[in-house]
């Protein structure tokens, strides 16, 4: 139970197996999206960029879920880039939704647990971290056209802060017992070997 | 190489290790909450329940906190009811908190690292009961606040989105879990096919 937080690079295991949450979460991503923007549509050339938008981003989702079910996961660059547009896009719909305002900054929620399990320590906080700075710069550019609650965007950032730091805990948790577990199994092969060796 | 441990065992190992998830969650939930009721406060009155809340919450957590640090954590039934606590406690504050209650309450975003964390942890069946649990309690607090509002076609799209993402949290978290659990029993048994590795709980 000793996990002490250190930097460690990223390994591609952990991305590998970890690129199926994020494709999962970038289809929550697709639908909710999608439903959101045909429930209540606005002006039909804004409704024609939502859905050109959600479709390129559901090719996109489509060719990662092909590979990982071909067992060929995409390589880390992919994966980084794909989760720097999702939380692109998610920005993307909180200023045209009108900044603090606006209620799509929630889909950051799943987009940071998803990476956050995903990717190494450094690059969790450097994609939670550019994620709050800028939902952070969205706020307060929104405030010049109307008033924030710095309290409520206070609480949504260090909510957006635990749930990345929750996924990274966990992260850790399951790495350190993977790797008792091998070495447990190393040390009974080992016992096996040396009482084999002693009855032969 | 056969496995030794049960699915319950490997369960209450999963509590053993885990329940730091829920900890944290727990804090960073007491730390907002710590900083809004010192901060919004308007009265005395509302001081005074909002930091006994917050202190009662403390207490319960470093309780847990000090039972994880000491190598006894606590065991599976109590850690579910202080998860159920948590949901209580986090429906309460949207059901009465300063004024801004219901869909207009800012503070649902606490159930989000809390749902995550509780989906980390705990098996599938347990998250699944969980999730309902929140969101159930989300719409009917949302509901009892304001029974009209949920007839207006913006509200209604509005707690939708919100309850979606809530049970993404569950969803993602259970799913991850699921990976992780297939990938240390492939540690302890290379042998053992991934694709045929058990899911169920």
């Amino acid at each position: 139970m000793t996990n002490k937080f250190r930097l460690t690079p990223q390994d591609p295991e952990d991305l590998m197996y970890g690129q199926s949450v994020i494709v999962s979460a970038r289809w929550i991503l697709v639908v909710s999206g999608l439903f959101l923007a045909l429930w209540n549509p606005g002006p039909m050339s804004e409704l024609r960029m939502q859905i050109l938008f959600i479709l390129l981003l559901a090719i996109a989702n489509f060719y990662l879920q092909a590979q990982l079910l071909m067992k060929k996961p995409a390589s880390s660059g992919v994966v980084y880039f794909a989760s720097a547009a999702d939380l692109a896009v998610i920005s993307v719909m909180v200023i045209l939704g009108g900044g603090f305002e606006s209620n799509v900054y929630v889909f950051y929620f799943p987009a940071l647990l998803a990476l956050s399990v995903a990717f190494s320590p450094a690059s969790t906080l450097l994609f939670a971290g550019g994620a709050a700075g800028f939902y952070t710069f969205i706020s307060f550019g929104s405030a010049l056209f109307g008033d924030i609650d710095i309290q409520v965007l206070i609480a949504r950032l260090i909510m957006m802060t635990a749930v990345a730091v929750c996924g990274q805990i966990y992260w850790r948790i399951e790495r350190d017992r993977r790797s008792a577990a091998v070495k447990a199994r190393k040390s009974l092969v080992a016992q096996l070997r040396e009482v084999q060796a002693a009855t032969d | 190489m056969k496995e030794l441990r049960s699915p319950q065992q490997e369960a209450a190992e999963d509590i053993f290790f885990g329940q730091l998830v829920i900890i944290w969650a727990r804090w960073f939930v007491i730390l907002t909450g710590a900083i809004l009721a010192l901060w919004a406060a308007s009265s005395i009155s509302e001081l005074t329940v909002a930091s006994i809340l917050i202190v009662a919450l403390m207490a319960v957590n470093f309780f847990v906190h000090g039972r994880y640090m000491m190598e006894r954590p606590i065991n599976r039934t109590l850690t579910g009811l202080v998860s159920l606590i948590d949901l209580t406690i986090i429906t309460l504050i949207v059901l009465a908190w300063r004024g801004q209650t219901g869909l207009d309450s800012p503070f649902f975003i606490f159930y989000y690292p809390v749902l995550a964390a509780f989906a980390f942890v705990f098996t599938p069946g347990f998250t699944l009961v969980y999730t309902v649990l929140a969101l159930i309690s989300y719409a009917g607090a949302t509901f009892v606040s304001d029974p009209a509002a949920l007839l207006q076609f913006q509200d209604l799209e509005l707690l939708i989105t919100r309850l979606i993402t809530l049970a993404a949290m569950g969803g993602l978290g259970t799913y991850y879990w699921r990976i992780q659990r297939n990938r240390r029993r492939l540690a302890k048994n290379p042998q053992a096919e991934r694709s045929r590795a058990p899911a169920g709980d």
